[in-house]
């Protein structure tokens, strides 16, 4: 979700009237937009944008463009997609790019002079959609140049990475495309996009001057825009043919509401497209789609006059065409995020204002419950805190230090483990909750003894049978930690719980790695472990520096439920 | 001063002491007689005495001086082995009769007594003619008995038990005392004569109107009622100490929930009187089910913001449930059978498999729609899950979502307003909430619900919407489904007290349980 910021005078501009900061959150839910910051002095304002589908909303044109449309209640014309005259420019595409990055879209934008505030927006609106839409450039990246410099046609081509020489934006000197990628910071940073590939993506003109090495960088002096600058060349490259369609589209329409005008630009593919081997970009990408009214009733709850809707949805930027039953609508050209009906209620929806809807409450009688897993816990729960226990509630991301080589278990001992480690405090998802318990130990020598706590939670075990090669499993443990804590301590508490629980048990000795020799036990039930108890080993105790002696159990909560 | 202000005051050992007074009618006691009666120590006597004096309730009445005879480690030696005159004239008829013979040396030689008490008897005896000396010096025990030696031996005796005034003895015996008592110069005497005061006590004006309060017995003070006080009925007699209850009690350590569960305890049953029913998923989830089953294409920023913890080993689930994966593989392509264009890519269904942790509720819900739930239908989840950020104040390396999802004919986006303004009550007590519009990969119509919490002002408390089809159909469910979210940490947080995130889940024993707060 990007945040991009702006200035109130340039967002009034593009709106065409004055807009407090009031009103201007009253439009917020119009393009799903939170403020998240507004300096009243510089009347800069920061916002959240939430709709990861929207683009054409990550620039302060886009946002104005949506409030406008609500407040004149009608899509506005963009005679650039109306133009029926051939293009003058075009651009040629190479054979061979299909393979490495297939798609291009142009046009330029004449008669308005960019302003520093203006190119600011310009490259915020850039790299927000190359970076968060384009996933870092990857799917779409997009240039802008100086047009007075360009001799069209321009070609879009592949190079060997040595063979072409340009000055990248920001150095002085001309690097070969391989140098580009070794020492320029775009070259390292967006390199690997292009990794493998023996031919490089270059763009240039008629002269030969190099405009960019897309989605790398661009030239230092024709794809260097300044302010003052008042003839432009937008190019969208990219792998995804309808996105870079809609990011030419969205970057059109922005310079469009800035007063510019568009002219498009002839694309010539030696290789087929989904939109044919030649086409004419900015352009619809849209279709007419047929909506059943009903569709959009049912999911509002309200019986929506087709006259209704139709006012509704051009108060959005939709065209419609609405007959009794059936709306034909078309998206405009910026957005292209109609998947399903529900989508285009969404928009009626939101062009109405969520606050137009009166709730309804739901009727229908279900009954409330909780599983079996968690009734068994909160008995035992109330159980142990009877018993005197304080209960613990842990995190349950730990490291393998804390579950394994601390408990004295043998190195191989399996856990579930993080690929992506991020720290390798948080490396492993627990195995058993005594290590949660111990670590509790460590960090509160300074509390008054005795120490009785207990926690039950979930853990993860791996298990190689399991689908998802580890059963979740809910857990039971206790410590008891004081200078006389002793196996009989645990052992009563234990033979408590089970006898409330109706449940016989025996102990079988048990030799345990983290466990006193003699002195511990595995619970079984009907011949079946369930569960652990016994006294730590000093050995335990002094990996966690831990200074008072502590006995412990282990109860498995599945095998409780499944048996009751 | 009240009397009954100056019987409160009372030591207990003070009132016992006033109660024998009573017991003696009021009568000059002496301090031997006051230890009788009331059967306490010597050395209580004469505290309590002192005490009462000072508090002018006791003043002394008559002063004796006395003379008492008591033995000395000497005489404890004579009473064992007898007096050296005694132990001369038996020494000497036991001699005689094994037909041995003593001289004076030869007493003298056995070292049983000191040569001057030695000499001081053989004088005794000669004078009283109970020995003679023959021959060479031997002595010979005669047939007359010494009187001095019985006399002895009778006050040996008598004083033996306890020390006996002087007085009490014939003039006769007095004298005979005396010769054998401790003297300057004489150290090595059976008897010492000591002089002993006497005092005799009356209560004052002020002391015998306290002493009709004390009773022989009821003065006894306890901290502690026992049982054998009840068995025996002596609590009657017994003044229990009275405590300053101003003072703070010693600290313990309850058996007592954990804070946050509580407050989640709390949620979820406020969660079941609404008639949701609860469910529950893996801690290790697949792709498939955490993010693709709920349309999150495999190339979308939506996904990106979700960074997740992926599992080490093994890295991918064998299986994914059939239909599910090729519905859902169909959905994501070209809409399947949903209505939907889809996303228009090629879905990978390797990547389908990847295990991670999980990282959304969602997940749960996702599981529950894909195993013939309910309709009419309510669940809830509270699921712990993982995102791979940064710990901090506000991220936590593990937390709770709660989620669920309500699935009816009757679902709509006014019900789901509905629902909403439920949760906005129940969950918050807030009379008012406000709806925006929001996005989640897998709801359309989506809504952010905003309260006004009573004591937090306005507050984002979840977001909602209803499950796209491509989520519902490819999953088996025909009918409208609410998925809803609340975010309630920052309220929990707030009745606690704490402002990280991290302390709800705190290793620190004393927070833990000191850590309190009212969930309204």
């Amino acid at each position: 979700m990007p945040t991009i910021s702006f200035f109130q005078k340039d967002f009034e501009r593009l709106l065409g009237r004055t807009a407090p900061l009031e009103q201007l959150e009253s439009w917020l839910p119009l393009v799903k937009g939170e403020l998240k910051d507004y300096t009243q002095a510089t009347g800069e304002i920061r916002l959240e944008l939430q709709d990861s589908n929207r683009p054409d909303l990550w620039s302060v044109e886009g946002i104005a463009r949506q409030i406008r449309i609500k407040l004149q209640g009608s899509p506005l014309a963009y005679p650039f997609l109306q133009t029926k005259t051939k293009p003058k420019r075009s651009i040629l595409v190479a054979e061979g790019l299909e393979r490495v990055r297939p798609y291009v879209a142009a046009c330029t934008a004449t008669g308005y002079t960019v302003t520093e505030e203006s190119l600011t927006q310009l490259i915020q609106a850039q790299e927000k959609l190359a970076d968060l839409y384009g996933h870092k450039r990857k799917t779409v990246s997009v240039g802008l140049y100086r047009l007075s410099r360009i001799r069209f046609p321009v070609t879009y081509g592949l190079v060997k990475p040595t063979e072409a020489r340009f000055t990248p934006l920001g150095l002085s000197e001309k690097l070969t495309l391989q140098e580009i990628l070794t020492v320029h910071p775009k070259g390292i940073e967006y390199g690997s996009i292009l990794v493998d590939q023996p031919l490089l993506p270059l763009l240039w003109d008629t002269e030969g001057q190099i405009l960019s090495f897309p989605p790398i960088i661009n030239s230092q002096d024709i794809g260097q825009v300044h302010a003052g600058d008042s003839d432009l060349l937008v190019e969208v490259t990219g792998t995804d043919m309808r996105m870079v369609l809609l990011t030419l589209n969205i970057f059109a329409t922005n310079l469009a509401d800035r007063g510019a005008v568009i002219d498009p630009i002839d694309i010539q593919y030696p290789y087929d497209t989904e939109w044919g081997k030649s086409l004419r970009t900015p352009c619809d990408i849209s279709d007419v789609q047929k909506i059943p009214l009903k569709a959009i009733d049912s999911a509002l709850g309200l019986p929506f006059d087709a006259e209704l809707v139709q006012q509704t949805l051009r108060a959005y930027g939709y065209e419609v065409k609405a007959s009794r039953h059936i709306l034909a609508v078309r998206l405009p050209h910026y957005r292209s995020d109609l998947m399903h009906p529900v989508d285009v209620a969404e928009d009626v929806a939101i062009s109405r204002g969520y606050d137009s809807f009166v709730p309804l409450m739901p009727a229908q009688f279900t009954v409330g419950s909780l599983s079996a897993l968690e009734m068994m816990s909160d008995y035992i729960r109330d159980h142990m805190i009877g018993q005197g226990f304080q209960e613990i509630f842990s995190n349950i991301l730990l490291s393998r230090e804390e579950l394994v080589d601390r408990m004295g278990l043998p190195a191989a001992d399996q856990v579930v483990e993080v690929d992506n480690v991020m720290s390798q405090s948080f490396s492993c998802l627990r195995s058993w909750i005594l290590p949660s318990l111990l670590r509790v130990e460590t960090a509160s020598p300074r509390a008054f003894y005795p120490h009785r706590l207990f926690e039950i939670g979930e853990v993860a075990i791996p298990d190689s049978t399991h689908e998802l090669g580890s059963r979740t499993m809910v857990q039971l443990g206790v410590v008891i930690a004081h200078p006389h804590a002793n196996f009989s301590e645990v052992h009563t508490c234990l033979d408590m719980l089970m006898f409330y629980l109706v449940k016989d048990y025996e102990l079988e000795p048990l030799s345990h790695e983290s466990f006193l020799d003699g002195r511990a036990g595995t619970i079984l039930s009907q011949g079946q472990s369930v569960g652990l108890i016994g006294e730590l080993h000093p050995e335990v105790l002094e990996n966690w520096g831990i200074s008072v002696p502590i006995s412990v159990f282990e109860l498995d909560m599945d095998w409780l439920c499944a048996e009751s | 001063m009240q009397t009954s202000a100056v019987y409160d005051s009372l030591h207990p050992l003070e009132i016992n002491l006033l109660a024998a007074f009573s017991q003696s009618a009021d009568k000059p006691v002496s301090d031997s007689s006051l230890q009788e009666i009331s059967r306490l120590e010597p050395s209580q006597v004469s505290m309590a005495l002192g005490w009462l004096q000072a508090k002018e309730l006791v003043r002394i009445h008559s002063e004796v001086t006395t003379a008492w005879v008591g033995l000395t480690e000497v005489g404890h030696r004579y009473l064992e082995i007898g007096s050296p005159p005694e132990w001369i004239v038996k020494t000497c008829r036991q001699g005689a009769e094994e037909g041995r013979s003593f001289t004076v040396k030869d007493l003298q030689g056995l070292n049983t007594f000191p040569p001057a008490e030695l000499s001081r008897a053989f004088g005794l005896l000669k004078k009283e003619g109970a020995i003679a000396l023959g021959a060479g010096g031997r002595i010979e025990a005669t047939e007359t008995p010494s009187p001095t030696v019985e006399k002895l031996q009778t006050l040996l005796n008598q004083v033996k038990e306890s020390p006996q005034e002087l007085l009490s003895f014939s003039p006769d015996q007095q004298a005979l005392l005396r010769q054998y008592a401790v003297k300057r110069g004489s150290a090595q005497e059976p008897f010492r004569i000591d002089d002993r005061v006497q005092r005799e006590y009356t209560p004052t004006k002020t002391g015998k109107a306290v002493a009709k309060r004390c009773h022989a017995g009821a003065v006894e003070e306890v901290s502690q009622l026992t049982p054998d006080m009840l068995k025996d009925g002596s609590w009657r007699s017994k003044r229990f100490r009275k405590y300053t209850i101003s003072l703070r009690p010693p600290r313990v350590a309850p058996g007592r929930r954990h804070p946050y569960r509580e407050f989640l305890d709390l949620v979820k049953h406020k969660l079941v009187a609404m008639g949701f029913q609860e469910m529950r998923g893996p801690l290790v989830e697949t792709e498939f089910w955490d993010m693709d089953a709920l349309y999150m294409p495999q190339f979308h920023p939506a996904r990106a913001i979700h960074d997740v913890y992926f599992v080490k080993t093994p890295t991918h689930a064998e299986t994914i449930a059939e239909p599910f994966l090729s519905q859902v593989a169909a959905t994501h392509e070209h809409g399947g059978p949903t209505g939907s264009s889809g996303w228009g890519y090629r879905y990978d269904k390797e990547r389908a498999r990847r295990l991670i942790l999980r990282s959304q509720g969602t997940a749960v819900s996702a599981r529950t729609l894909a195993s013939n739930p309910l309709v009419p239908g309510k669940y809830f989840s509270m699921a712990r899950c993982f995102r791979y950020d940064q710990v901090d104040a506000t991220h936590a390396t593990d937390f709770f979502q709660i989620e669920g999802i309500v699935l009816g004919d009757d679902i709509n986006f006014r019900t789901l307003l509905g629902l909403l303004t439920i949760f906005a009550k129940e969950m918050a007590q807030a009379q008012e909430s406000k709806f925006f519009p929001a996005y989640f990969p897998f709801t359309e119509p989506s809504v952010e619900l905003h309260v006004r919490h009573p004591k937090l002002g306005w507050m984002e408390l979840g977001g909602a919407g209803l499950f796209r089809p491509e989520v519902t159909q490819p999953l088996g469910v025909t009918v409208p489904v609410i998925a809803w979210g609340l975010g309630l940490d920052r309220m929990a947080m707030v009745a606690l007290g704490i402002h990280d995130i991290r302390e709800l889940f705190s290793v620190d024993l004393e927070k833990v349980r000191t850590l309190r707060g009212r969930f309204a």
